[in-house]
């Protein structure tokens, strides 16, 4: 005769004790929230690629209301938000798109067909976002080049920036090993960078989002 | 035999047979995209090109620079004791055994700092630490450190006291020689870390 069928109580407690402790462990098993849709080698060939860049003579399409498919997203922070941004544009911080709600209307706004067009000053600061969106999935983010500053500068003649290289970055601006040799520096140099004579720079042909038609 | 045993073992046999379809936890050693995030916005990976010069200067031994640009751009120039890692070699199966040095911090740089930055996102999701990313890059380290412009007459001590730094640093990188006359900084002090011999003294 065993201790416990003397004692059927403190089998159920034992019992319930023993349930409980499996169901927190299950409750607490960290799950990320967050999966990454792309691997690691997908994400290098993102980088090497220009496919999700939306450059600045695009968005006149955007502000005439030409294309109604793409929802701006400035990621700055509230001050800088207030003090100007391009019309139209909503304020969500790069961690708050990835809340759960910003998640979902994300989702939502990828089965609609609308590409998200993130933007922070430069194109630097919203990059991270972006590659992280579209790490996780999110093929419908695009980025604006030169990010807000260079839209500041070009807001009243967007469509003359077609022919502006400034916003393409990445390019050296110098023929490094010339210049490092040293040669050239002296104390009465002013200072003034010699930019490398024209870096070529490919880019999309500029079309028309109205074209043709009757 | 007591009925609770015969429940209990079966809820013991029921809650083994539920490990088997748990998901496999893939990905598990990289990082968590919302942990990522976090990390993407916190603008701390950046260092500047003044810092980058003076632990090259000082021989900080904990230092490796990272050329994140092609091998050819390597080879034709490159910082001081800096390692070819191009963007591209991430994607390689042990881009992450290949990048981890003990403890030391890595800087990378490009250009600019896109590609920089782009690298530093992969490597933080392979799971890599102590990453940097040299803000603005070879361009900047060329206009500030190589060929840098004197502050206005008016501008702030600091900024003096600074620009006679990256002089001494253009002096020390480029090995050209400077004339220096009338600015009043004119000392260049390029402070070296004494060797600390390991077994000094002793009996």
């Amino acid at each position: 005769m065993h201790v416990h069928e003397l004692n059927p109580k403190k089998t159920m407690v034992t019992m319930i004790i023993f349930v409980i402790v499996i169901i927190i462990g299950l409750v607490t098993l960290s799950k990320p929230r967050l999966n990454y849709a792309i691997t690691p080698e997908e994400t290098v060939m993102l980088a090497g690629s220009e496919e999700g860049f939306f450059y600045p003579y695009e968005l006149e399409d955007i502000l005439d209301k030409t294309i109604d498919t793409i929802v701006l997203v400035d990621i700055r922070n509230t001050f800088q938000f207030g003090r100007g941004h391009i019309p139209g544009a909503e304020n969500i911080s790069a961690v708050e798109l990835i809340s759960k709600e910003n998640i979902k209307r994300l989702e939502a706004l990828k089965d609609a067909g609308q590409v998200v067009l993130i933007y922070g000053n430069n194109l630097v600061e919203a990059n991270g976002p972006y590659m992280l969106l579209r790490q996780i999935g999110f093929d419908n983010v695009k980025v604006l080049m030169g990010g807000y500053s260079y839209y500041n500068v070009w807001k009243d003649k967007l469509g003359d920036s077609y022919s502006d290289d400034s916003y393409f970055i990445g390019n050296a601006q110098y023929d490094y090993a010339e210049v490092a040799k040293g040669s050239s520096v002296s104390n009465n140099d002013n200072g003034a960078p010699e930019p490398k004579a024209n870096v070529a720079v490919e880019r999309k042909k500029k079309n028309k989002a109205v074209e043709g038609g009757c | 035999m007591n009925k609770n045993y015969i429940i209990l073992m079966g809820i013991l046999i029921l809650l083994a047979a539920g490990l088997l379809v748990l998901p496999l936890k893939n990905n598990s050693k990289q990082l968590d995209p919302e942990v990522l995030m976090w990390d993407i916005v916190q603008p701390t990976r950046y260092v500047s090109t003044d810092e980058v010069a003076k632990m090259i200067i000082e021989h900080d031994p904990l230092l490796v620079m990272v050329d994140v640009r092609s091998a050819e751009d390597f080879q034709l120039f490159s910082l001081t004791n800096a390692i070819n890692f191009p963007l591209d070699s991430l994607a390689l199966d042990d881009a992450k055994s290949a990048l981890t040095f003990n403890k030391r911090n890595m800087v990378f740089y490009s250009n600019d700092d896109l590609k920089s930055d782009q690298a530093w996102v992969i490597a933080k999701r392979l799971g890599l630490k102590n990453i940097y990313v040299l803000k603005g890059g070879l361009n900047r380290w060329i206009q500030t450190i190589i060929q840098p412009e004197a502050p206005a007459e008016t501008a702030s001590e600091a900024e003096f006291n600074l620009y006679a730094f990256r002089q001494g640093a253009s002096q020390y990188f480029t090995g050209g020689s400077i004339s220096i006359d009338q600015s009043p900084q004119a000392e260049i002090v390029v402070s070296r870390k004494k060797k600390a011999k390991a077994a000094e003294g002793g009996c």
